[in-house]
């Protein structure tokens, strides 16, 4: 009887302190969020989406510039980084299945993973911006792209190796090769799995800052020009958080609302495609 | 007898990666038209040597025949046999059921798209013959564009079995095609195995002893990857020769 009673006031003490230490986490996400929201939609207004930036002491002004940018610049990361990530899963799961190669590849792209994105800026900002001289979308589209490599080709890996083996055999046995045995049955099999994994890394880049500042670099004015320095949310954020101006900070509250809403959808969405898949 | 050997194995040994003797010096034939069982204790190597009749194994590193498998006339462990066009003439049905991630329709087409088969006329007849053969036909005749994952999971293996039909191989291999399987469904797969023996020869791995008394007309007994003994199935479950097959028969071990 006491060992009873002894065993539910130990049990009503660990549920006490669990639960104060996910609330306590909670209540920071949901201080951060609340932040954002209650300061970015009374900054959001229409002329944000539609207007470009005027000079600092004009009233009004948007940031169309940067949200072109941004969608411009993490298109072509997508474009660059999901056929090297979904091929290099593909050997690794694949191809190279058990390997040492497979093995090593699979440890560096971990490592890759939780690289300081800085890191992927100043190394695309020696390689790319250095020598040809200027700041560039390119550059700002190949930092994110390197970064969501290493997520996606995990992601693709591990979807690829839920594929019961059984699965590629019954197709094997049918007289199928096996680049036919990959693209017709193991990728629709993996399909949703890894369509999520992409989505996953797109709201990832999507609100990197530090790997842009180096390579796509910022510009006040509206530019489709991959070639030269481009917008972005993110680096506008960083600018107009940091200056003195109250327009600014209001706009910045409203890009921050906007990309923090447009990753917790993407996130949603994957996470729905996710539960999906496993049911 | 006038049964005509479809396939056999002459002095077969196989090897896993590693050296792992799972086949040794195996001589076993399998009939035209007729219905052959392998039977053993777990580990004995009767899936081994199902695998070794399309080739399975050379989907693995380091595995290695000796011996032959002689089919038509030829050695189909040699070098230079094309593995895809001996797959698409000796099919196979797994354990557990494999339904690609398609539809019902798109399963069966599979393998005859696989041939070269794009007229959609063709492709529907022989899906519904392949289905019709595999007794399925009659479950799944309005549901043909529906994902196969939908089905049963007997339902599964009959469509697995129509798949394998749809592409007409001399041969089938069946690897424990009913041990996931309820005892309804194992029933009609076991009927349906009697009825596709008129058109082709079957080679079937089975742990269920009964299973095999009951479809099979010839059976191989195998232990510690040999072959103890191989002969008519009713003489085999009366009167067995060799006394391990005896013992085994009888629940002495296994």
């Amino acid at each position: 009887m006491n060992i009873e009673r002894r065993r539910k006031a130990e049990n009503i003490i660990a549920l006490f302190l669990s639960s104060l230490a996910a609330f306590s986490g909670i209540s920071w996400l949901v201080f951060i969020l609340g932040d954002v929201l209650i300061h970015g939609i009374g900054a959001l207004k229409l002329s944000l989406f539609i207007s470009d930036p005027v000079p600092p002491g004009v009233e009004g002004g948007g940031l169309r510039n940067a949200f072109a940018g941004q969608m411009l610049i993490t298109l072509f990361a997508t474009l660059i980084g999901v056929p090297f990530g979904v091929l290099g899963g593909t050997f690794l799961a694949e191809y190279a299945r058990g390997t040492r190669v497979a093995a090593v590849v699979s440890i560096l792209s971990d490592i890759m993973v939780s690289v300081p994105s800085i890191v992927i800026g100043t190394f695309i900002y020696a390689v790319l911006v250095k020598p040809l001289g200027h700041f560039s979308g390119w550059a700002g589209a190949t930092a994110l792209a390197v970064i969501m490599i290493p997520v996606v080709l995990r992601t693709t890996e591990d979807m690829l190796s839920l594929v019961p083996w059984t699965l590629r055999e019954a197709a094997f046995a049918l007289g199928a090769p096996y680049y036919k045995v990959i693209i017709q049955v193991v990728y629709r099999a993996a399909a949703t799995g890894i369509f999520t994994g992409i989505l996953l890394a797109v709201a990832r880049v999507a609100g990197e800052t530090a790997p842009l500042l180096f390579t796509s670099f910022n510009n006040a004015y509206f530019s489709l020009n991959m070639n030269g320095p481009i917008s972005s949310l993110t680096a506008t954020i960083f600018q107009y958080a940091m200056g003195p101006y109250d327009d600014w900070h209001a706009q910045a509250w409203a890009a921050s609302f906007v990309i923090t809403a447009t990753v917790l959808l993407i996130t949603i969405v994957g996470r729905i495609l996710i539960s999906w898949r496993l049911k | 007898m006038a049964e005509i050997v479809d396939i056999e194995a002459k002095g077969l040994n196989f090897y896993y990666s590693g050296n792992v003797h799972a086949i040794k010096d195996v001589n076993i034939a399998a009939y035209k038209k007729k219905v052959t069982a392998l039977i053993g204790p777990s580990g004995c190597g009767k899936t081994t040597l199902l695998r070794c009749y399309n080739r399975m194994h050379d989907l693995y590193p380091k595995n290695r025949y000796e011996g032959e498998v002689i089919f038509e006339g030829r050695n189909i462990l040699s070098k230079d046999v094309d593995i895809i066009s001996l797959r698409s003439r000796i099919g196979m049905v797994f354990q557990k059921p494999t339904p690609f991630p398609m539809s019902v329709f798109d399963n069966i087409a599979y393998g005859l798209r696989l041939k070269g088969i794009k007229s959609r006329g063709e492709l529907s007849e022989r899906v519904e013959k392949a289905l019709r053969n595999a007794a399925i036909w009659d479950e799944v005749f309005g549901k043909l564009n529906v994902s196969a994952y939908e089905l049963s999971g007997g339902q599964q293996q009959r469509l697995c079995i129509a798949r394998a039909l749809a592409v007409e191989p001399e041969i089938i291999l069946f690897d424990e095609p009913t041990s996931a399987l309820d005892p309804i469904s194992t029933g009609k797969i076991e009927e349906l195995i009697v009825e596709l023996k008129k058109n082709v020869t079957i080679i079937i791995v089975t742990h269920n002893m009964q299973q095999a008394a009951r479809i099979s007309d010839w059976t191989g007994f195998m232990m510690l990857g040999e072959l103890i003994e191989f002969d008519k199935t009713e003489k085999i479950f009366t009167a067995p020769t060799e006394k391990l097959t005896e013992d085994y028969i009888t629940g002495r071990f296994g």
